[in-house]
């Protein structure tokens, strides 16, 4: 399986949910307009099938109305179809962009190496911006984007709505989502979501607070009806609520009139949305980040003395994250210098100092001195003409 | 065509059918309801123009005008001055066949809409099987829930776009998710010196090359040591570059010509020659030459590429960022782990996933990306470690201690790969 195969099912899956809900409202727009018009031109044939001859300026009228009607149509759906449209070409950008990762075969070499990096090095950008918008840090999100020059290959605007209505959420209001929910009804329906009904469990609680327990009731009647089915038994707790004093202590009660039952909300409706979109629960940079801390994180990264400051496991940070995860697999040895970087082979001969040291023969010019003392870099042994030996590695 | 570009076209060709039905219906929408309509705004003139006819004229039995529909349906309308106007039967007729059409116009525009809904999903159903939807999958353990963890992660992401230059995006993060002051800190003083090779890089992308030209002047016995070419080659593309310019910068070309490529004289002597023959070519122009590609955005690309290579490796500074090792490794391990896991799952080891400090298989990384010396006991088969630690035959030969002691009978040992016989206590501990 190829990266793009494994990794990039978001970068298309997304612009191609937004097609489909273009799609499906532009749909309902044209139906309507179309029912507008067959409404007015049934009038006319009412008016033309009469026993008696229909009055003309009558008919000019009606004929007059489904004119003006034809018009608004052939407005809209040309509106809605560039809408669709220009969807479709944010889908063609990100595919030229995925077809990027491997460069036309005329390019070879330096050439090659450079424009597979440039094209890494925006993959990374992409990364990290969806990670930022999934940790809600918009505004760095925003500004990167901006600077690296990769708006069009990201999905800011599906995360620009949802900022909206999570900001709604964090200052206690319900009103955004409420008409989110709206919008993505028959597509929530079809993902089993529950977060309208979260929303009128919370706007229940905020009228229960306020001590207006008749509106509660009225609320109540309104909205919950419709979950009977699902979540009686949600309802049946919540609705105790109403018997409580407001300054009850009772763990049920403060149960629900917790202040941090929005923060939830607002995690609720950050899931919801991904399913809506199809994007899985974690992003894939995360998913990378953790991958390739293990591929790269060998036990040398926790000795002390074999840490190599251009591995990134190596570096504080990193190691800390590490910790906790598998180390990489490795059935083939592979040896590295630790003097200079190089890998040992036939053409870098591993050698052992004395003290069951490996360096590579090339390095051993390095720690030699001219009168032939050998200082171990490792542990700063000092050894005069010692022996060095061949070692062979299969 | 190799896989990706499989994937990808494959995408691309449904994608592209429903652009064409798309424009396609976006022009019918134009043509068709648009006829329509001003068919329909051409009959009310006609009808409302007899009403006035009739109502001004009122003397005259019968009146008669042309047809501006061009149909050769003639309004003839027959006037009852006490009445209100009635229509008759040619009129109703031709009324009768534009509603008939256009009731048939609209029908036909919804319906080959609601058409383009097998297209459309049929993109959604390309997307599913050629690209993977679960990558999750692969994680046993998540540790970036751990708030602290995820810190540290943000100062990773910080550190790299300081590194990078964008001190901006590093000074938003750090306020948005409200690093710690002793955290933030450290972003900002390390990666100084890449952040300077990093400025350059992107200059010479932006075909500026004051920079890199004055940073390789001051490495250059270094560089020439090193036989690095990129001194030689920042100078080979400014040359051109001002030849470029054309005529009128001819001087200034051979001006720098002279001052700056005596010293490469000797190693690139074939490769002067050749340069200074361009100005053969200023005339009619460089696009027209065989310099053409001096021209284009590739050479710069590939010149910024070396530069960085050549800058870190003589600094002794990583190329990429911590992050974007790990990032770039991540995303070479995940196809190979979410292959693996398919099959373990097809052959019910599934088990065998979890519980274990090591990943099922071993990543193929480029060898850049290799930091530390790890040692797999050709008999076992396994990564060595403190408690199998290992050794060196007294033949030459490494193997692990395990290996050893399975190998060996009482004190005797036979070495795997040579015929010596040795004793088993004179191995000897070694360290990678």
């Amino acid at each position: 399986m190829s990266e793009i195969k494994a990794l990039e099912h978001a970068t298309l899956k997304v612009p191609y949910e937004m097609l489909n809900k273009r799609f499906r409202s532009a749909q309902k727009i044209i139906d309507r307009e179309v029912d507008q018009v067959t409404n007015v031109s049934r009038q006319v044939e009412k008016a033309l099938d009469a026993e008696e001859a229909p009055i003309l300026a009558e008919v000019t009228k009606l004929v007059d109305n489904v004119a003006q009607k034809l018009q608004v149509l052939k407005r809209k759906a040309e509106e809605s179809i560039n809408d669709e449209l220009s969807v479709t070409q944010i889908c063609k950008r990100k595919l030229e962009h995925l077809k990027g990762i491997t460069p036309p075969n005329s390019v070879t070499g330096d050439l090659w190496q450079g424009s597979v990096d440039q094209w890494k090095r925006i993959r990374l950008d992409r990364l990290v911006i969806e990670h930022l918008l999934r940790m809600g840090y918009y505004e760095t999100a925003e500004e990167l984007a901006a600077k690296s020059d990769v708006r069009h290959l990201t999905n800011l605007d599906i995360f620009q709505t949802s900022r909206e209505v999570e900001d709604d959420l964090a200052s206690h209001s319900t009103t955004k989502c409420v008409l989110w929910c709206i919008d993505n009804k028959s597509k929530l329906r079809k993902i089993n979501s529950t977060i309208e009904f979260s929303l009128r469990v919370q706007e229940f609680i905020e009228l229960v607070r306020q001590n207006q327990r008749f509106e509660a009731v009225k609320h109540s009647r309104r909205y919950f009806p419709a979950y009977e089915k699902t979540q009686l038994n949600e309802i049946c707790h919540v609705m105790a609520l109403l018997a409580y004093p407001s300054d009850a202590q009772a763990d049920h009660y403060r149960k629900y009139m917790d202040p941090q039952r929005w923060q939830k909300l607002v995690l609720d409706f950050r899931h919801e949305n991904y399913r809506l979109f199809q994007l899985s629960s974690t992003s894939v940079f995360s998913a990378a980040v953790q991958a390739g801390l293990s591929a790269l994180k060998t036990p040398h990264c926790y000795a002390q003395t074999c840490r190599n400051l251009n591995c990134p496991v190596c570096q504080e940070d990193l190691n800390r994250i590490a910790l906790k995860l598998p180390y990489s697999h490795c059935v083939q040895s592979r040896l590295i210098c630790r003097v200079t970087g190089l890998p040992l082979n036939e053409h870098n001969q591993p050698m052992m100092l004395p003290n069951g040291q490996i360096f590579g023969q090339m390095a051993l010019q390095d720690i030699t001195k001219e009168d032939g003392t050998v200082t171990c870099p490792v542990t700063n042994t000092k050894f005069s003409n010692p022996k060095v030996e061949k070692v062979f590695v299969m | 065509m190799d896989n990706e570009s499989w994937a990808c076209s494959s995408v691309e060709k449904d994608l592209t059918r429903v652009v064409t039905k798309l424009e396609q219906l976006h022009e019918n929408a134009a043509a068709d309801i648009g006829d329509i309509a001003t068919q329909m705004s051409e009959l009310v003139e006609v009808l409302s123009r007899a009403e006035q006819l009739v109502t001004t004229l009122n003397s005259s039995t019968q009146v008669s005008q042309d047809d501006p529909m061009g149909d050769g349906v003639s309004m003839q309308v027959e006037t009852e001055p006490t009445a209100p106007q009635r229509l008759t039967e040619r009129q109703m007729e031709s009324i009768r066949k534009a509603i008939g059409r256009c009731n048939e116009l609209v029908q036909k525009l919804s319906t080959e809409h609601r058409d383009l809904h097998g297209s459309i999903s049929k993109i959604g159903k390309a997307i599913d099987r050629n690209f993977s939807a679960d990558f999750t999958s692969t994680m046993r353990v998540d540790v970036l829930q751990d708030e602290e963890n995820l810190m540290l992660l943000n100062k990773a992401i910080a550190k790299h776009y300081c590194r990078q230059g964008m001190e901006n995006v590093a000074r938003s993060l750090i306020h948005e998710c409200k690093m710690p002051a002793e955290h933030a800190q450290d972003v900002f003083e390390s990666e100084r010196e890449f952040a300077d090779i990093y400025g350059m890089w992107v200059k010479i992308q932006k075909r500026d090359l004051t920079d890199a030209l004055k940073w390789a002047k001051t490495y250059s016995q270094q560089l020439s040591d090193r036989h690095s070419l990129i001194e030689f080659r920042l100078h080979r593309m400014r040359f051109m570059q001002l030849v470029s310019y054309g005529l009128e910068s001819q001087r200034e070309a051979i001006c720098y010509a002279r001052l700056n490529f005596k010293k490469f004289a000797v190693r690139y002597e074939h490769e002067i020659a050749n340069l200074m023959a361009s100005f053969i070519y200023l005339p009619s122009g460089l696009e027209n030459s065989p310099y053409k590609h001096f021209l284009g955005q590739e050479m710069w690309t590939e010149l910024s590429f070396i530069f960085l290579k050549d800058a870190c490796q003589l600094l002794g500074i990583s190329k990429n960022s911590a992050l974007s090792v790990v990032v770039n490794a991540g995303c070479t391990a995940l196809p190979a782990l979410l292959n693996i896991k398919q099959v373990m799952q097809s052959r019910q080891v599934l088990g065998m996933w979890n519980g274990c400090d090591e990943l099922p298989i071993e990543i193929d990384l480029q060898p850049e990306f290799r930091f530390h010396s790890i040692f797999a006991c050709p008999i076992l088969r396994q990564q060595t470690s403190e408690d199998n630690p290992p050794k060196k035959l007294t033949c030459g030969h490494v193997i692990s201690n395990d290996a050893l002691h399975k190998l060996s009978n009482g004190h005797i040992l036979k070495c795997p790969y040579c015929p010596v016989e040795q004793n088993a206590e004179e191995a000897v501990r070694i360290y990678f």
